[in-house]
């Protein structure tokens, strides 16, 4: 595994109709980091994300993945070593059934039979679905989760070593998200997670980057911004619930927060 | 009729068990266009051999347990398209005038003409509803891809049958949007809404086409899809293809001697 996968200097992008997206971004991301990207709609972190698998090639400045810098020469290379889950599973599962539908990034780096199936299988198990049952469905009839979940599979049959999310939690269910976040906290390989989800961010990254109308204004652990709830707002964002919400039993309050009834009882003697 | 358009199973009886189900799909592609080719190309006129081929295809479907009814209600359905043009064929000049009125006249030509592309179109209707009943589309895609159809046009189909539903679904969807709107009014001004649907359905598969070619290319797509290797036909396919040649030799053989 690459000690640091992502490194990038100095990106910048505008869209043909003059929109900045992104201006002079600087973000280096370490082996095994689980980090959130959080901003408002239109805040850059899909195009930054698309930066990261070639899709979109940098116009200003450089993005680096492992040893390939992003350019039309290494996409074969950049796309192998980078995995990337559209928002929309739609959007993504474009074969007519869950097989070949996982079955497709390996195809394309040329596996065939035995080490084929043996992938597609592995992909499966990582997201604890059962291959005998999904295999010969129709990607359409599935449901949002399990459509997200063959998504997902669909990029890790490719054996990244990094993974990135576009709003994975969008339209699930609550177990579907608890689901996902069980599956992304088990994946041990480097994630970037552009998310909405705040509680998610909370409790699954360790460190932050908040993405502001093109530019990353915040980077560093995920406690510290959450906690700030006028920075958070000054970037169209807002506290995770969790933060905001009355604890309803005493129990699920932090510890560090609220003493405990030992602490309390200890101080009234 | 587009509004009312629900979910559709094309291959109902592809989970049948028989001789036909037994094949592999290229070798049923195979048999259903050696047949149809067969129908379609013999002279007008020639109704022993469309018996000799009629008879063969009612075997085939009776083998094949498909679902009479569904089977029928298609024919029925696409009968009233083939039908628009088998109406022109009616009118054609040469031989007897069998009837006329004015200027309208039927001839024993154009009762030949007519009788013999409808016979055709039964036949060939029936063994290509047959083949998409008891086939399923991947399956088929799979059987076209053997017979080394360009992977490129296969792909095309594979993505229409995997995104025809997600477009009815958004049509649907802003239809009931419309709907929940209280869309009313006289019909000028519906078809002008349904008309605008149409606009933003056009615009939104536009976009959703670029997206997920770019899913495509995340996941190293290269231009061309990716081909498995496919299970070649066993006996059982020889046999079946070898029947079929037989049956379409013999229907012409039949005004040989």
């Amino acid at each position: 595994m690459h000690h640091n996968p992502i490194f990038i200097e100095n990106l910048s992008y505008s869209y043909p109709d003059g929109t900045q997206a992104l201006k002079n971004i600087n973000l280096t991301i370490k082996a095994n980091e689980r980090v959130a990207l959080i901003g408002a709609n239109g805040s850059g972190k899909s195009t930054l994300q698309l930066h990261l698998n070639g899709i979109i090639l940098p116009q200003e400045g450089q993005v680096r993945i492992g040893e390939w810098i992003v350019n039309a020469e290494n996409l074969r290379e950049v796309r192998n070593f980078v995995g990337l889950v559209f928002q929309n599973p739609d959007n993504q599962l474009f074969m007519p059934t869950v097989w070949e539908d996982v079955a497709f990034g390996p195809m394309n780096q040329g596996l065939r039979d035995r080490e084929l199936t043996e992938r597609v299988r592995k992909a499966m198990a990582a997201v604890s679905m059962d291959l005998e049952y999904y295999g010969k469905r129709n990607t359409e009839n599935l449901s949002g989760g399990e459509k997200k979940r063959i998504a997902i599979a669909g990029v890790l049959a490719m054996n990244p070593q990094v993974l990135v999310l576009d709003e994975p939690s969008a339209q699930l269910d609550p177990r579907s998200r608890r689901e996902l976040i069980t599956l992304l906290k088990g994946l041990s390989i480097t994630q970037l997670i552009a998310t909405h989800d705040l509680d998610l961010a909370l409790e699954i990254c360790d460190r932050t980057v908040v993405l502001s109308q093109g530019e990353v204004v915040f980077d560093g652990k995920t406690e510290q911004v959450m906690s700030n709830t006028d920075f958070l707002i000054q970037h169209s964002l807002e506290a995770p619930l969790c933060y905001s919400r009355p604890y309803c039993l005493l129990g699920d309050a932090p510890k560090k927060v609220i003493p405990t009834l030992q602490e309390l009882t200890h101080h009234q003697h | 009729m587009l509004l009312h358009i629900n979910a559709f199973h094309l291959d109902i009886d592809s989970k049948q068990f028989s001789f036909w189900h037994f094949l592999a799909p290229k070798t049923r592609v195979l048999c259903t266009l050696l047949l149809v080719f067969a129908i379609a190309l013999t002279p007008n006129g020639r109704w022993w051999t469309w018996g000799i081929y009629g008879i063969g295809v009612l075997c085939l479907v009776l083998l094949s347990k498909v679902t009479l009814p569904v089977l029928f209600k298609r024919i029925a359905v696409e009968f009233a398209f083939v039908a628009v043009i088998l109406f022109g064929t009616l009118f054609r000049s040469g031989g007897e005038i069998v009837w006329s009125w004015g200027i309208i006249k039927i001839t024993s030509e154009g009762l030949t003409v007519l009788g013999s592309v409808t016979i055709k179109a039964l036949l060939s209707l029936l063994m290509l509803n047959l083949l998409t009943l008891t086939t399923s589309v991947p399956a088929l895609l799979n059987g076209l891809i053997a017979l080394k159809m360009p992977p490129l046009l296969v792909a095309i189909l594979a993505s229409m049958y995997r995104y025809i539903s997600v477009l009815i679904g958004e049509f649907n969807a802003m239809r009931r949007a419309a709907a929940s709107r209280n869309l009313t009014g006289n019909s000028g001004w519906q078809r002008q809404v349904i008309g605008n649907m149409i606009g933003a359905l056009f615009i939104r598969t536009y976009e959703r086409g670029d997206r997920v070619y770019q899913a495509m290319l995340a996941r190293g797509y290269q231009g061309v899809p990716p081909v498995s290797e496919l299970p070649s036909g066993g006996k059982r396919d020889i046999v079946a293809l070898t029947l079929t040649l037989i049956l379409a030799l013999l229907g012409q053989a039949i005004y040989l001697v």
